[in-house]
């Protein structure tokens, strides 16, 4: 296995060890080493090890764009920059590519494809999670290897060939298609399930729905409710009243 | 398919899930509408886990994991909820889903944090070795953290197949309005997806886009 690809798999458990105080920065060390033994392999073993500890201090991005500051971060050291210059490089990353990756990934094409999914997956079943499942995966492999391959070009030009890149259009358009989609999504799974309910169930449901959203939303409320803990006040009151009215 | 084999394969899946979270591969098998579908899959009754997905992604939909945010973890809670969607009668499936996810997923959330507390007692122990650039030393940590995460979702999947099991166990037919809760779980779901999307559209022109495709969606349900 070559240490691009070896990198790359590794990429996919970037925070197998994830802790609040070095966020993944010990599973970045563990993506880049296979790249830096490549690097270091006819210097002093003294430089690969400073390389491999600066690479596994604190770092924080989105999982998937990891790659991107791995990438950088050996052009980098290849290109014999002082550590203080890598470990800086390191911190400027981390910033932009865990706002970025946010807005592309999690606030972007994921709730996008589940919102499509959960429209399709009435008619389609199983083989709308299987196309889910694909599509969302080959997009992960293959953000992760751009991300990789654009850092060891780069180097330290990075930031600004990220600013360049089809990123910052591409999340902008990512969180348009999640914000429709999972628009259409919500009237269609609720009437999945409150088919066969009344009308008067159905609205009372809907109405409690849309008060709870305005609730989460409120800035005089929002920081204490959220809908996980709507839904267990929820569900607790309709246990007791199922059980009140057996 | 023996139901030992079933347990067995859905104590598995699990565990799967709950690593998909955070640790590895972060490919979706952990969002509740892949997790419980499949579940209900392995448990006999597609359309059970599909419903028990359906709802609790919903509320999956509201969490941004972003940086140290401190999120519930819907992963194993959508299989043990699919699996018992799966066993009860289906006018009940999405509000058993919600009895069994939802708690499931703030008790997730909670293991979670207690996870990443023991990841980093893990670093302190080796921090010496990872200061001196020892590549094993970085291999150890995350082999340890993986199959800590397995470990952790390896129990949560345990209680919650139980849990399911469990509610499996209930006379439906005794609770003639058991139904509320179905309709109750939705509101929760609609309560955390609409307010999701609301706050992550912001001000600008993602609002129209949410507007537009809740009027599409609401077309559809109209003329379906």
């Amino acid at each position: 296995m070559s240490a691009r690809l070896e990198a790359l798999v590794r990429l996919m458990a970037v925070q197998a060890s994830y802790t609040y105080e070095r966020m993944a920065g010990i599973g970045v060390g563990h993506a880049a080493t296979p790249l830096l033994r490549d690097v270091f392999a006819a210097r002093p073993a003294r430089e690969r090890r400073e390389a491999i500890a600066r690479s596994a201090d604190f770092f924080n991005s989105h999982p998937y764009l990891a790659g991107v500051a791995v990438g950088a971060v050996v052009k980098a050291e290849r290109d014999g920059l002082p550590g203080l210059v890598i470990s800086r490089l390191r911190t400027a990353l981390s910033g932009p590519l865990g706002s970025l990756g946010d807005q592309l990934i999690w606030a972007g094409w994921v709730p996008a494809l589940i919102g499509i999914t959960l429209i399709a997956a009435p008619s389609l079943g199983i083989w709308a999670i299987v196309a889910l499942l694909v599509v969302h995966n080959t997009l992960r492999v293959w953000i992760s290897a751009w991300g990789l391959d654009l850092g060891l070009r780069e180097g330290l030009g990075v930031g600004a060939a990220l600013q360049r890149s089809w990123l910052p259009l591409g999340a902008l358009e990512a969180q348009r298609a999640a914000a429709l989609a999972v628009g259409a999504a919500l009237p269609i799974v609720a009437s999945r399930v409150l088919t066969p309910a009344t009308s008067t169930a159905a609205a009372a449901a809907v109405a409690a729905g849309i008060i709870g959203a305005a609730l989460t939303v409120v800035p005089a409320t929002r920081s204490r409710i959220t809908g996980l803990r709507l839904g267990l006040v929820f569900v607790g009151l309709a246990v007791i009243a199922a059980g009140v009215l057996r | 398919m023996s139901e030992a084999f079933r347990l067995l394969l859905l104590l598995l899946w699990g565990t799967m899930a709950g690593l998909d979270l955070v640790s590895v591969p972060q490919g979706l098998l952990s969002r509740p509408l892949v997790a419980a579908t499949v579940a209900g899959l392995i448990a006999g009754d597609l359309a059970g886990g599909l419903m028990a997905g359906m709802v609790l992604e919903l509320y999956a939909l509201d969490v941004l994991p972003i940086g140290a945010s401190r999120y519930p973890d819907y992963s194993v809670a959508a299989v043990a909820a699919g699996t018992a969607a799966a066993l009860v009668p289906s006018a009940v499936a999405a509000g058993v889903a919600g009895m069994i996810g939802l708690p499931l997923a703030a008790l997730g959330g909670w293991t979670l944090q207690a996870l990443r507390r023991r990841n980093a007692a893990s670093v302190r122990r080796r921090l010496d070795r990872v200061a001196a650039g020892e590549a094993r030393a970085i291999w150890e940590l995350q082999r340890n953290g993986f199959f800590r995460d397995a470990l952790r979702s390896f129990g949560l999947a345990l209680v919650g197949v139980g849990a399911a099991l469990l509610v499996a166990q209930v006379r439906w037919d005794l609770f003639p309005h058991a139904r509320l809760v179905s309709w109750a779980v939705l509101a929760g779901g609609i309560a955390a997806a609409l307010g999701g999307a609301i706050r992550s559209a912001g001000r600008g022109a993602r609002r129209y886009w949410l507007a537009c495709g809740l009027a599409t969606g609401i077309l559809v349900v109209w003329f379906r």
